[in-house]
């Protein structure tokens, strides 16, 4: 990639980039506002999509109370916990849990044939946690990497459910209609008992997690500073996995076994992308985990029956997608502008420069420059030229005569140019007696370092250089208050 | 809970389960669904051997997993319910999610693992979508999806005698054969060092892309067969199986089709006596033997420490799973020019 | 501000070590090792790459268990005694875009004196505080430990460990990476609380410095050269068992049974 950049330069890989994204977020768009403006017959009278969304946001019905509740749930416990899998980088590692808890959770059904959150809850713990210690198992006692056993377990775990469920469906007795919903979620089907069970789970496990932070924070952070403190290391893992575990139970009636996964990581590795403060990596994770959520309940509701599941982990996936284009601090899309305007201001610097320089050859006699000689000096085109200079004179740093072949410093501009030629030549003459470099080698270094030099800085150079007045190359130096 | 598992699992009839399939009335059908998975376990098993030893197991995961929504979008766009149109989507997908993956985890702080799991779940759950909304027009539905339809296949059209999905199937393993054999050394060469190779002049993105068209190529295949999630079965429980058993390249090559046949054949009477899917019962089989060849390696690694009282290991007992230091070689074929 | 040593119980050393081996994989990697360390001494453990330096700490601490031997810290066995170790690891052992700060990461090295559901309090604040100001990062508490350089993390790892309050430091290559400057002040505070009664173990990669920086020098290369005071340890001779190049017999009996393991 970089090889490719530095031959055709930045446009055509970044017009590529922003393309693709564009082109993502447009098929998305094109599949959620289709499904929510469906006019499907749905169970309630009203028909019409708008009314749908203010059934849903009045919150009169307790289904949709239900639904959103659980979804709010879910999105907390999945967010916080996922923080702690991003950080440390068991991303994948949870997707083997949520897919290994499915067996547990066929078999928690066969308890009774129904639908017993209790049971399900079990089960599911029971097979999560097995498939965690048989990756353990297996990576301590064969040769085979990390990427290769978590496929394994995954596919395994799954296929065994898999198996279990496909059974069960053949089965004469029992309620398996809930079952279905736990591939790729409905929280529609969310009842009462289920809402209450979430709630109990996610309580107890935020509560753990409030109680030991600074354990689980040290634990995910330096592992081996904390088995040297005397930490139970084995064990604050095993509890980590075992809250991880919970909150994929809590979230696979909504979002489905097969995208829980999604729900544990997206939302928090949007959130590592906006802070370098764990505690409020964890508020963001679990607000966007919530959002996640409960858009794509909604969604899911006004679409009438498509599963809720991949509609959260696509919420999810478009927050990330603008965090990753737009944070203040990594956002691509951020980062590419402010790159393009530093290169713009330097370009721009440079030409005050040669202004300024012309005009100390003529010991700032005639402040003005004709552009037909700018264009000479700097080696390019009259119309770059031209439109550099628009530039200058929209910042208020030049201005142009009236037939616009002139070019007049303003008083800013002059004394930008100053500066510049200042941080230039100090920085040269710095570089040739504190830091030893031959007086012909020290001109490149200077060229980059003087626009980007703070006014502390400067007067540190001065000090220590004692006030100088001439550069390596016996130039003037410009002084501080200089304004021709 | 018992008795409902009781009641959940048939009796074992041999007649019925093992015979009968290959009773004259049946056995076509039977040789097809069998016949289909071998194919499947083979060519996937094959290129799966190369994802274990280059690290990429989750990346053929992942590969599985997004060419959903290329499969759909594909048709959708082509209007063409034809096999080949759909590969060309599948691949174009995998190669996408590949870009993507990189795109996500070179330009910001978020690392590898993470990068993936966002990839293929929103390309994932995109697909599930569209499926669920253009199920109908596609010759697809969530079931299939899950777990794949290779029980059915005998029912589909035929071409040139035989079921479609199997004759696309039996092309693509004799290309995924043909390809071995005429590039092994070189495949060698550029998994085991890619260092070497490349001072060799091998050039070892060729190969690397190589490997993932064919991989799209072969998931695709499987996909029909087993389902998106089970397909990383496929590729890795018969090549990981036969790493257990074997110290060079050519064995663990030769035994992954031994698993492959055996699992399949093992898996198809196992689906028919507990009366499930097809396509788990074969992955299932699958991890049955693999399960069987650990146990075996255990047990025969305990007797010879028995035999010759060696100090046993013991750096193994005091770390956690994830984090046990692993010898510290650098991965050689980390995702597309990833340096975190 | 470095606490001095509570008096040390007569006739307990700090560190012991007798017939100290660990293997990995059926092959040695450290073979026994016999070591009194004295109190209130700062001592460089030297040797080339693989010799088990590093191996040797963590065996130390507990984190690896001995094929043989065993580890004694103030006469006790390390498990129990764990709280007057203070550990500075290696730099790339720790992922540095880890969303903490400076000052979290100090504050972790109170974490094991807190209760089992306590977080850091007021005083735990305080001395970190005043750690950090040891290493001269105090204006640094609130950033993030991506934006710092090497000798920056370096330092932050120091207060880090000197926020435990131990009385025996085993330190992982500490002066890796780092800037002149931060050498030179961390030397100046590991002889501080050297001269505070603190006794220090030093994995130390470059030999020139490990004549002038420590008291004692262990010379390590799968098992023990020497250990004894600097002046008599950085002979020629010994230096030239501990890095010379050939195999010793031990070497290749540790090859072998690596092989067949």
């Amino acid at each position: 990639m970089t090889r490719t950049m530095k031959r055709n330069g930045w446009k055509p890989i970044l017009r590529m980039r922003t393309l693709s994204w564009a082109l993502l977020m447009l098929v998305v768009f094109c599949v959620v506002v289709p499904s929510a403006h469906a006019a499907r017959p749905a169970e309630f009278v009203e028909n019409d999509a708008w009314d749908q969304l203010m059934r849903f946001l009045s919150l009169r019905d307790q289904g949709v109370r239900l639904v959103l509740g659980g979804s709010l749930l879910l999105g907390l416990g999945c967010g916080v916990l996922g923080s702690f899998m991003v950080v440390r980088k068991l991303a994948l590692a949870g997707d083997v849990l949520a897919h290994g808890v499915l067996p547990g959770v066929v078999l928690g059904f066969l308890w009774n044939l129904t639908k017993d959150p209790l049971h399900l809850f079990i089960g599911a713990v029971v097979s999560g946690m097995l498939s965690m210690a048989v990756v353990t198992i297996l990576k301590r006692t064969t040769k085979l990497k990390q990427d290769a056993i978590l496929g394994i377990v995954l596919s395994g775990f799954f296929a065994i459910g898999t198996c279990l469920l496909t059974m069960v469906f053949g089965l004469e007795a029992g309620d398996k209609a809930g079952l279905d919903h736990f591939m790729f979620g409905q929280a529609a089907a969310l009842d009462h008992l289920d809402i209450r069970a979430m709630s109990w789970v996610t309580g107890v496990s935020l509560l753990i997690v409030a109680l030991l932070y600074p354990k689980f924070l040290l634990l995910s952070f330096d592992e081996g500073f904390a088995s040297s403190l005397g930490l139970p290391v084995r064990m604050l893992h095993q509890l980590m996995m075992l809250l991880l575990t919970f909150s994929v139970v809590v979230a696979l009636q909504a979002v489905g076994v097969v995208l829980v996964s999604a729900m544990l990581v997206t939302p928090a590795a949007s959130a590592y992308l906006l802070t370098k403060r764990f505690h409020i990596m964890l508020a963001w994770a679990a607000g966007f985990g919530m959002l996640s959520g409960s858009v794509g309940a909604l969604l899911s509701f006004l679409g009438s029956g498509l599963p809720t599941g991949p509609l959260m982990v696509l919420t999810a996936s478009v927050i990330f997608t603008i965090v990753f284009c737009f944070s203040p601090q990594q956002g691509i899309v951020i980062k590419h502008f402010r790159h393009v305007n530093r290169r713009r201001r330097v370009v721009l610097e440079n030409l005050l420069k040669a202004v300024y320089h012309a005009a100390e050859r003529q010991e700032f006699g005639e402040n003005g420059m004709t552009l037909l000689d700018l264009a000479k000096v700097k080696r390019q085109t009259l119309e770059t030229i031209q439109h550099d200079v628009d530039g200058l004179v929209r910042r208020g740093l030049a201005t142009l005569s009236h037939d616009g072949d002139v070019l007049y410093l303003t008083t800013a501009g002059m004394s930008r140019a100053a500066q510049l030629v200042r941080n230039h030549r100090l920085w040269e003459l710095y570089l040739t007696n504190a830091a030893d470099y031959a007086a012909d080698h020290v001109h490149e270094d200077a060229e980059r370092i003087e626009h980007i030099l703070g006014e502390a800085t400067v007067r540190d150079l001065e000090r220590r250089l004692d006030f100088p007045s001439v550069d390596p190359h016996g130039s003037p130096i410009p002084a501080l208050s200089a304004k021709s | 809970m018992l008795e409902n598992l009781q009641s959940l699992i048939p009796p074992f009839d041999w007649q019925q389960v093992v015979v009968d399939p290959w009773s004259k009335s049946q056995w076509v059908e039977t040789m097809w669904v069998t016949g289909m998975g071998v194919m499947v376990a083979w060519a996937c098993g094959l290129v799966g051997c190369f994802l274990i030893l280059r690290r990429m197991a989750m990346v053929g995961d992942a590969v599985s997993h997004t060419i959903l929504p290329g499969l759909v979008v594909a048709f959708l766009i082509s209007g063409s319910r034809s096999g080949w149109v759909m590969f060309v989507g599948a691949v174009v997908a995998g190669v996408f999610t590949i870009w993507f993956i990189e795109l996500i985890h070179s330009r910001s702080l978020i690392k590898q693992d993470a990068a993936i799991g966002i990839c293929f779940s929103a390309l994932f759950a995109l697909g599930v979508l569209l499926v669920s909304r253009y199920a109908n027009q596609v010759d697809l539905d969530q079931d299939c999806v899950l777990y794949g339809e290779i029980g059915q296949i005998y029912w589909s059209p035929t071409v040139a005698g035989m079921p479609e999905p199997a004759f696309s199937m039996a092309i693509i393993l004799v290309l995924v054969l043909v390809l071995l054999a005429a590039f092994y050394r070189r495949l060698l060469v550029t998994t085991f060092d890619p260092g070497l190779a490349r001072s060799l002049g091998i050039g070892t993105t060729r190969y690397h892309y190589g490997l993932m068209t064919v991989l799209a190529l072969v998931v695709v295949a499987a996909f029909k067969a087993v389902g998106a999630i089970m397909v990383v079965a496929m590729l890795i429980v018969p090549g990981a199986t036969a790493y257990l058993l074997s110290k060079r390249l050519p064995m663990m090559l030769a035994l992954t089709l031994v698993h492959g046949l055996l699992g399949s054949v093992i898996g198809f009477h196992l689906g028919q006596w507990l009366n499930c899917s097809t396509g788990a019962a074969m992955v299932t089989a699958g991890v049955g033997l693999f399960f069987i060849t650990w146990l075996a390696t255990r047990i025969t690694r305990m007797i010879q420490r028995q035999k010759s009282r060696r100090h046993h290991d013991v750096m193994d007992d005091d770390h956690t799973a994830f984090t046990r230091p692993e010898r510290s070689e650098p991965d050689p074929h980390p995702v597309r020019g990833a340096t975190r | 501000m470095i606490k001095k040593t509570e008096t040390v119980e007569t006739g307990s050393l700090p560190l012991e070590l007798h017939d100290l081996t660990v293997a990995y994989h059926s092959k040695p990697v450290i073979y026994g090792i016999d070591v009194e360390v004295p109190a209130g001494k700062l001592v460089g453990i030297v040797g080339p790459n693989g010799a088990g330096k590093s191996t040797l700490l963590k065996a130390v601490m507990g984190v690896l268990k001995p094929t043989a031997g065993w580890v004694k810290i103030f006469g006790e066995d390390a498990k129990n005694n764990l709280r007057r170790i203070g550990y500075v690891p290696q730099r790339e052992s720790v992922d540095w875009d880890f969303p903490v700060t400076v000052m979290d990461v100090v504050l972790m090295g109170r974490y094991g004196k807190l209760k089992w559901f306590g977080w850091p309090s007021k005083a735990d604040r305080e001395l970190a505080r005043e750690c950090l100001e040891k290493v001269a990062m105090l204006p640094y508490a609130d950033r993030q430990i991506a934006n710092l350089s090497g000798g920056q993390q370096q330092r932050v790892f120091l207060a880090r460990a000197l926020a435990q309050e131990a009385d025996l430091y085993l330190m992982d290559e500490p002066f890796a990476g780092v800037d002149a400057a931060t050498e030179r002040a961390i030397i100046t505070l590991l002889h501080e609380m050297r001269d505070a009664g603190k006794t220090i173990l030093v994995v130390h990669h470059d030999l020139p410095t490990a004549e002038n920086y420590f008291d004692m020098l262990l010379l390590l290369n799968m098992r023990l050269i020497g250990f004894g005071p600097t002046k008599e340890m950085f002979t020629q001779e010994n230096l030239q068992k501990t890095y010379g190049g050939r195999l010793t017999i031990l070497s290749e009996i540790a090859e072998a049974m690596g092989r067949e393991g």
